[in-house]
């Protein structure tokens, strides 16, 4: 070996120790029982090592990922004051645009909307300047301020939920990124997440209110029908031989309303009121049989119905369905639907702490599982003076406009201390004290975004991107081996190195292997025999030329250098724009195809001519097997 | 040794128009569908939602497009990705997991696993649409910066025109068999982009190096014998690397498949147009912009 080529070889082999070094983690950890894994955990000498793998995406380990994003026009909504017909009538027109044009900025619009119609906000937002755009300003703090918080409270979150590494970050100044890789239950996990939203307690309208509500909506439907009607009409039908029984009923203003019978009504009765036809009684609340489910929220949206529901007045789902058996002994799915008032008696982050437990020894709650609750000092007045004037009344405990329960209120509640009874299951107090605990947003929280994968896939889609790399390389790897003989031997050290120190890059700076990431790898073979091939058709050339081996190879790799250098560079300007733009599994792809064009240089080209030329060097070769 | 294509003298540039008709041809039918079918965006660029189910009992897509008949799925898209499991994409929109609930409860009684559930909001998928046609135009135009500093402003504009031709005949096929575009087609799109400018600049490069050294052939003459000279190459590289991503496409699975088609369709577009269009195009690019005494010279 010459003394000009100990460097090069000096530069290869830290490279190789490098190289080892960061995979020799991803190896042990993949070589791993799962009962090594259990007991590595126990003693805490697991995560050390999780931390020097390469990670897996979420399109490979299974898992969750969400895009969340801030809903500013409600958190406007919930700021404002002094709320009149005039307000209410401005912001429906300006949520109206808003709607038409998702891509414009809310803020934005109501600057517009409010100079075109010299709307005064500083009467509906007091203390935050007299100016219109002063006004705005701080609203948009606000909403700055509020993704800050939600991002701050989903951590919390996440981690009471337990999913193991779980990334969470800012995009943005109004969306906020959730991974949770591996989640078994990615239901619960997602409601949840999602619950993190506006916490509210709000009353229930009277008996009254609500059965005079009702009947104007069966009167602005039956104006309409048949077409508003049309696609429930089906429904009806299906139902139609069932028991016959009276609005009043239906409604609890008869002495039958004390069992739970299910109230179901025929045609005669759809005709004369269609919407209260759709409901059922379920004893003290209003039931809608799942199969209703759109047809009732398809007449609560429109806009004529709309108008007919006194202002003050929001109707709220229950946040799921509960199963119950029907007089024919039917298993039924229900939602519940609220009757409550627009403004929330109480918002935001008054709850200092929730607990969810079963019953003690005293009173009637005794086994039974219920939540106790804490408010802080400010929110206990409210509290106090909200139960005090309200004894009787219903309360709905309302995350992001779903009603998780709406208990009585029994007395007057002085000093916030609240138990909340009458729960089905130690796991429902639970998710109820999951959701008062971690604190409520002053706005609500959207999924924009969502993908879940599940665990059998990841490990599908980890075969199938192994397998066709590895027969992709084997393809290639034997073609170039038959084409260049023993020059194509170290074009086939060369391509396994490359991988081999991609994987090192991608394991130090804990980037994520994505399953694009494999087919980047895969491109990487292409790139790196591609390298190879300039290379010995370059040095062929000059050999037909009738050059000396050595000059031939010496050559060879100087004219090729140019072109490996133009060819791969444009490449990595795409790899690079790639990076900019794309999310998830495409960053994952253009981080390998960056890599791998990097150590084509290395490998493809510093390593291998290394070892070519060394041989030629060496000796005076006649003849070289290319 | 053995070798292919080794001291070829096809005549490539006096076959130009050849190679014009049958681009011609390929754009022009891509157009057509285009106007009239459009592209089939998926869930990524339009919003939408897409669940992917595997069923344990057997189960044929009629049936299943029977069973989800919900008036809020509008037409659904079933498409089957291996034995009893479809791919279901739906594009109307509903608020979070509204229509994979509507979805799950249409198929009450059948037993699934949810491999896969992804719902995109409409927000998001018009941004990223914005986005993408963003990259692509970034990527052109920063190959074209670079060439023309390596090369000549004609080179640039033959190579980004090249590319063009490579991703609308690409978009066309696209087009044409409705296949979907979602976020892993648009990162092959780009990936065609680096790869057929891969090709162009190997030529190009002979030509750069031809022009010093033949300083007495013709301009034709001198990119027809750089393609020849550079054919061996384009061949074997070309032909690898369509082996591996063929490989892709046959084992790579249903969630890498349009990521694998719109490689293999680029590698064979890029490879053509690298030798039969991006070169020819300097010529004419010199028979307009320059006087002919060039290109007789």
């Amino acid at each position: 070996m010459q003394k000009k080529f100990i460097l090069n070889y000096v530069i290869i082999g830290m490279l190789l120790v490098w190289g080892a070094w960061q995979l020799i983690p991803t190896l042990r950890y993949e070589a791993m029982s799962e009962e090594r894994k259990e007991e590595l955990r126990l003693k805490g000498e697991l995560e050390r090592i999780e931390e020097r793998i390469i990670r897996r995406g979420l399109d490979l380990q299974g898992g969750m990922h969400l895009v969340l994003e801030v809903n500013v026009a409600r958190l406007t909504q919930n700021i404002a004051q002094n709320k009149s017909q005039t307000y209410y009538e401005f912001m429906n027109g300006l949520e109206a645009k808003y709607a038409s044009d998702p891509n414009t900025d809310y803020f934005d619009l109501l600057q517009n909307e409010a100079d075109a119609k010299q709307f005064r906000l500083a009467r509906h937002f007091p203390g935050r300047g007299d100016q219109n755009a002063q006004i705005i300003s701080s609203l948009k703090n606000e909403a700055a301020d509020a993704v800050i918080r939600a991002e701050e409270i989903i951590r919390n979150r996440v981690d009471q939920f337990g999913v193991s590494e779980p990334t969470i970050q800012r995009q943005g100044n109004r969306r906020i990124i959730v991974e949770l890789a591996g989640v078994t239950d990615p239901e619960r996990a997602t409601n949840l997440i999602q619950n993190t939203a506006l916490l509210e307690f709000i009353l229930l309208k009277d008996a009254e209110i609500v059965q005079d509500a009702i009947s104007r909506i069966d009167a602005v439907v039956k104006k309409v029908d048949p077409e508003m009607l049309k696609d429930t009409t089906r429904v009806i039908d299906s139902v139609s031989d069932d028991k016959t029984v009276s609005i009043e009923e239906l409604f609890g203003m008869s002495s039958e309303t004390e069992d739970d019978s299910m109230a179901i009504v025929d045609e005669a009765i759809y005709r004369e009121r269609p919407f209260s036809a759709l409901l059922r009684n379920l004893g003290s609340d209003i039931g809608v049989p799942s199969e209703n489910y759109y047809a009732v929220r398809r007449i609560l949206e429109d806009p004529d119905v709309l108008r007919v529901l006194p202002a003050d007045m929001r109707v709220l789902w229950s946040n799921k369905t509960e199963t119950l058996t029907t007089q024919e002994g039917q298993q039924k799915a229900f939602y519940r639907l609220y009757f409550v008032n627009r403004e929330a008696g109480l918002t935001g982050g008054v709850v200092t702490d929730a607990k969810a437990t079963l019953g003690g020894m005293d009173g009637s709650n005794m086994g039974q599982p219920i939540v106790n609750l804490s408010m802080n000092s400010e929110g206990a007045k409210v509290w106090s003076r909200m139960t005090g004037a309200n004894i009787g009344k219903r309360i709905a405990i309302v995350l992001d406009d779903k009603v998780t329960i709406a208990p009585s209120i029994r007395g007057r509640i002085p000093g916030g201390r609240t138990v909340i009874e009458g729960l089905t299951s130690i796991n429902e107090a639970k998710d109820i004290e999951i959701s008062l605990k971690a604190g409520a947003l002053p706005a609500p929280v959207d999924i924009i975004e969502k993908r879940t994968i599940g665990p059998s896939l990841g490990s599908d889609s980890i075969r199938k991107g192994t397998m066709s790399a590895l027969i992709g390389l084997l393809l290639v790897v034997l073609f170039i081996v038959v084409y260049y003989r023993a020059s194509g031997i170290i074009a086939f050290v060369t391509l396994v190195l490359n991988i081999l120190f991609v994987l090192s890059i991608l394991s130090l700076l804990k980037a994520t292997l994505t399953l694009p990431g494999i087919g980047g790898l895969v491109l990487t073979v292409g790139m790196a025999v591609d390298a190879n091939v300039l290379i010995f058709e370059r040095i062929r050339e000059e050999l037909r030329k009738g050059k000396t081996v050595k000059a031939s190879v010496d050559n060879g790799y100087a004219r090729a250098l140019i072109t490996i250098l133009d060819a791969n560079l444009t490449t990595l300007i795409a790899a690079l724009v790639l990076w900019q733009f794309g999310t998830g599994p495409i960053r994952g792809f253009a981080v390998v195809l960056f890599w791998g064009i990097i150590f084509n240089f290395v490998s493809g080209y510093f390593i291998s001519k290394t070892i070519l030329t060394t041989i030629t060097h060496g000796k005076t070769l006649q003849k070289l097997s290319i | 040794m053995f070798e292919i294509f080794v001291n070829t003298h096809y005549n490539i540039v006096g076959k130009r128009v050849y190679a014009y008709w049958i681009s011609g041809i390929l754009i022009t039918l891509g157009l057509i569908s285009f106007i009239f079918q459009g592209l089939n965006y998926g869930i990524d660029f339009r919003g939408g939602t897409l669940v992917q189910l595997k069923f344990e009992e057997s189960i044929t897509a009629g049936e299943l497009r029977s069973l989800l008949k919900s008036p809020e799925l509008g037409t659904p898209q079933i498409q089957r990705s291996d034995v009893n499991e479809y791919m279901i994409r739906v594009l109307t929109i509903g608020t979070g997991d509204e229509i994979q609930n509507i979805i799950q409860n249409d198929l009450k009684g059948k037993t699934f696993e949810i491999r896969r559930a992804e719902i995109v909001g409409p927000k998001i998928g018009e941004e990223l649409r914005r986005k993408a046609i963003g990259a692509i135009f970034a990527a052109l135009f920063l190959i074209l910066v670079y060439i023309s500093i390596r090369f000549e402003l004609k080179f640039a504009f033959g190579a980004v025109a090249a590319l063009f031709h490579d991703v609308i005949v690409t978009l066309g096929l696209f087009s044409i068999f409705q296949w979907e575009i979602s976020m892993p087609v648009l990162a092959a799109f780009l990936t065609i982009v680096g790869y057929s400018l891969n090709d162009t600049i190997v030529v190009y490069d002979r030509i750069r190096e031809n022009k010093l050294t033949h300083k007495n052939k013709t301009f034709p003459d001198v990119i027809n014998l750089s393609i020849n000279q550079s054919l061996s190459r384009t061949i074997i590289t070309s032909l690898t690397t369509f082996l591996v991503v063929l490989i892709l496409v046959i084992f790579g699975g249903e969630v890498l498949f349009g990521f694998s088609i719109a490689m293999l369709i680029g590698v064979v577009v890029g490879t053509y147009s690298s030798s039969f269009v991006a070169s020819p195009l300097l010529i004419i690019w010199e028979h307009k912009f320059k006087n002919k005494e060039i290109v007789k010279k």
